[in-house]
């Protein structure tokens, strides 16, 4: 699984150990350094009384081997060696332990040359070798005027290095446990400390999974949210803000196509079966068959309202547009909707300024209005007053269809053109279906007109706005 | 049996009313969620059959508020809300069935039988008393063998006395199961009723199953005199 807290532990745990690494390699190498210096600085200090021991006078050369030089070169278990060469290469002196040869190199006094070799017992060494003239004889000094033969002597000394091997061994074992505990201590804080740091993510991760149809109401929490986080959080917020929507939208419709289309098939469907199971009755069969009409022509104004929205969909709608008088229109509509005003008592008032014309289908344009004025006339209270105006907005007209609202709150305003939307959850009404509007604004968009719904105070209002007019490009 | 059809469409109410009313149920019906809930308070019905869609209060609501006063009356949810979600939401609240519209008469009559049934313990539709059967479903009483012609009326008289079985029956529970939508019922009906039935169930020679406890009601039982 591609995790990135465990990306990101074994990064900065592999970083930690590789530092480490680093770090204990040159560490290593420079007290290695010191260590050799230090056991080399002994050794030239030993080599020190080597050299004094060497003298020369008239006679030739001397190593005064009878003195009290060093007792670790006459040890019996594992003693140092030495042997010094005279200039023509013959040996003038050998530590009592060697019998072969050391290797024979060498630098000055001051900068002795240092080596490692295999020393004759077979074990590891540390090889120095001087070249240097030997001092004179305080014992037998040199008579003035004799010149000194200024003889040039080789000395090399070779030691025993397994103190130092051992303190590097020892020194080498220290850093590599400590460096192993370091590593393991470093993978299990850096997996803490990622972990940690990324609580939030995870949080929020586990706060997102557990987010599903059912549940599309719940919000990621975004307060004390890290800032890295928070636009993510947010944008969340606003998808699920728009998907419960969607979610409700869909649900609403679902239930209410059910409604609307169940309903009048149950009423149908049990008027028959009951009509027939006493079929003796013949005033309720009369009255039943009244029912089945009546149901009959509801479904067929649904119907005809899910195929005028199915046209406008899928852009089958025949668009024929011409000249029309609009105000003409408006009053033809109003005349054949006034019985229907007036069994309500309501009073419509007309406020069309100037003839206009627009240049678009006529019968969909009629379908619009009386749709819309329907509306305002079924869902007006008794006695009210309905206002249709004819206005300009720019170069834009605009049929304003005014009613008093007793019901629909903004809350309402984005859902009044879905279909089959009513504000009433009962659905009770048989008059109407829920598809009125929804015809009226396919049928705008179709005419490329647009229509809008908006509350005041004490209105709902629908606008029907429509730019192609008889003497503009449209015509 | 007293059923309370709780629906709002005005057709459904009038149909449903008609054809319960004719298969010998007697039906107070009513469009509103809150008038609904208002009778289901008031009387003692055997089935409520709930629309969830109401005016007024809706019929989760209703059927939630029933439950909350320890109404037991059985409730059959007829809707077209036809998701799980809402089946299950309807019988997690209370509802005894749950039916999805457009549905059978003889669905919905065969069910509010069911729940009838339950209302009085019976599982088996034919209930068989000394030489007598009625099977509720058939909706035909048989004594020795012979079919006895009943009215839907006695037949649901003779179906609730039947369900009552070795229990005094009082004039006013039949009244209220039997005759409430009566626009009045006079003080001999239930009399004469249980007279009649008594007389067309009891052919000469065979022993009465329908006794009259003076002051008390009746009681349907073959092993009393």
């Amino acid at each position: 699984m591609n995790s990135i807290q465990r990306r990101l532990t074994v990064a900065l745990a592999g970083l930690c150990c590789i530092l480490w690494f680093g770090g204990s390699v040159t560490a290593y190498l420079a007290m290695r350094s010191g260590l050799v210096r230090e056991f080399d600085r002994a050794r030239v200090t030993d080599m020190d009384s080597l050299v004094n021991m060497t003298e020369q006078n008239e006679a030739g050369l001397k190593f005064d081997s009878t003195g009290e030089y060093m007792p670790a070169f006459r040890r019996e278990e594992r003693p140092d060696y030495f042997q010094l060469w005279e200039s023509d290469g013959s040996v003038l002196y050998r530590s009592p332990a060697l019998e072969g040869d050391l290797p024979k190199d060498a630098g000055t006094l001051t900068s002795p040359k240092f080596w490692n070799v295999i020393l004759p017992d077979g074990l590891k060494g540390r090889a120095v070798g001087v070249r240097f003239i030997p001092k004179d004889d305080e014992d037998m000094p040199r008579r003035p005027g004799t010149p000194l033969a200024a003889q040039e002597v080789v000395l090399v000394a070779c030691f025993h290095r397994d103190e130092l091997d051992q303190r590097l061994r020892y020194l080498g074992m220290v850093l590599l446990l400590v460096g192993a505990g370091i590593a393991v201590a470093a993978v299990v804080a850096v997996g803490l400390i990622v972990r940690r740091g990324l609580r939030p993510l995870s949080a929020l991760a586990a706060r997102t999974a557990a987010i599903d149809a059912s549940s599309l109401q719940l919000r990621l929490p975004t307060k004390e949210l890290s800032a890295e986080l928070l636009p993510i959080a947010n944008r969340l917020n606003d998808l699920l803000a728009r998907l419960e929507g969607s979610f409700t939208r869909e649900r609403r419709f679902s239930a209410d196509v059910a409604h609307e289309l169940r309903t009048p098939i149950a009423e149908l469907r049990a008027l028959a079966e009951i009509g027939l199971k006493w079929p003796e009755d013949r005033q309720s069969t009369h009255s039943a068959l009244q029912d089945a009409l009546a149901i009959a022509l509801q479904m067929e104004s649904i119907s005809t309202g899910l195929m005028a929205l199915a046209r406008c969909e899928g852009n089958l709608l025949v668009v024929s547009r011409e000249r029309v008088a609009v105000h003409a229109l408006i009053r033809d509509v109003l005349r054949s909707l006034r019985i229907k005003a007036h069994e309500k008592q309501l009073e419509v008032a007309v406020d069309l300024p100037e003839p206009a014309c627009w240049f678009t289908d006529r019968t969909a344009l009629r379908s619009i209005i009386s749709n819309l004025v329907t509306n305002a006339i079924d869902y007006s209270p008794p006695q009210s007053l309905i206002r249709v105006r004819l206005g300009k907005n720019g170069d834009v007209q605009e049929l304003a269809i005014s009613n008093p609202n007793l019901h629909v709150t903004s809350e309402d305003v984005p859902f009044l053109f879905d279909r089959f939307w009513r504000k009433d959850p009962a659905r009770s009404s048989q008059l109407h279906s829920g598809l009125g509007l929804a015809v009226a604004k396919a049928y705008a968009q179709s005419l490329g007109m647009k229509l809008r719904a908006e509350l005041n105070h004490t209105e709902i209002i629908f606008t029907l706005s429509n730019a192609s007019l008889c003497n503009g490009n449209g015509s | 049996m007293h059923l309370l059809l709780i629906e709002d469409s005005p057709r459904l109410q009038a149909s449903l009313g008609r054809g319960l009313r004719k298969a010998g149920y007697v039906v107070d019906v009513t469009g509103d969620g809150n008038d609904g809930l208002w009778l289901a308070q008031s009387n003692q019905y055997d089935v409520i059959i709930l629309d969830l869609m109401l005016p007024g209060l809706d019929g989760l609501s209703l059927l939630r508020r029933l439950r909350a006063e320890q109404n037991g009356t059985h409730v059959l949810i007829l809707t077209a809300k036809d998701t799980v979600e809402n089946r299950v939401a309807g019988l997690q609240t209370g509802a005894d069935d749950y039916l999805i519209k457009p549905f059978a008469f003889e669905e919905l009559l065969a069910r509010v039988q069911a729940l009838c049934r339950r209302s009085y313990q019976r599982k088996n539709p034919k209930i068989n008393i000394g030489d007598m059967e009625i099977d509720t479903v058939a909706r035909v009483v048989r004594r020795k063998g012979k079919p006895i012609q009943l009215t839907a009326r006695e037949f649901m008289l003779l179906e609730y006395l039947a369900f009552r079985r070795g229990h005094v029956v009082s004039r006013t529970e039949i009244e209220t199961h039997i005759y409430s939508d009566s626009a009045e019922v006079m003080s001999n009906v239930i009399d004469s009723a249980v007279c009649i039935l008594r007389k067309k169930i009891t052919p000469p020679g065979a022993k009465p199953l329908i006794h009259t406890r003076r002051g008390m009601g009746y009681i349907f039982d073959s092993a009393r005199q």
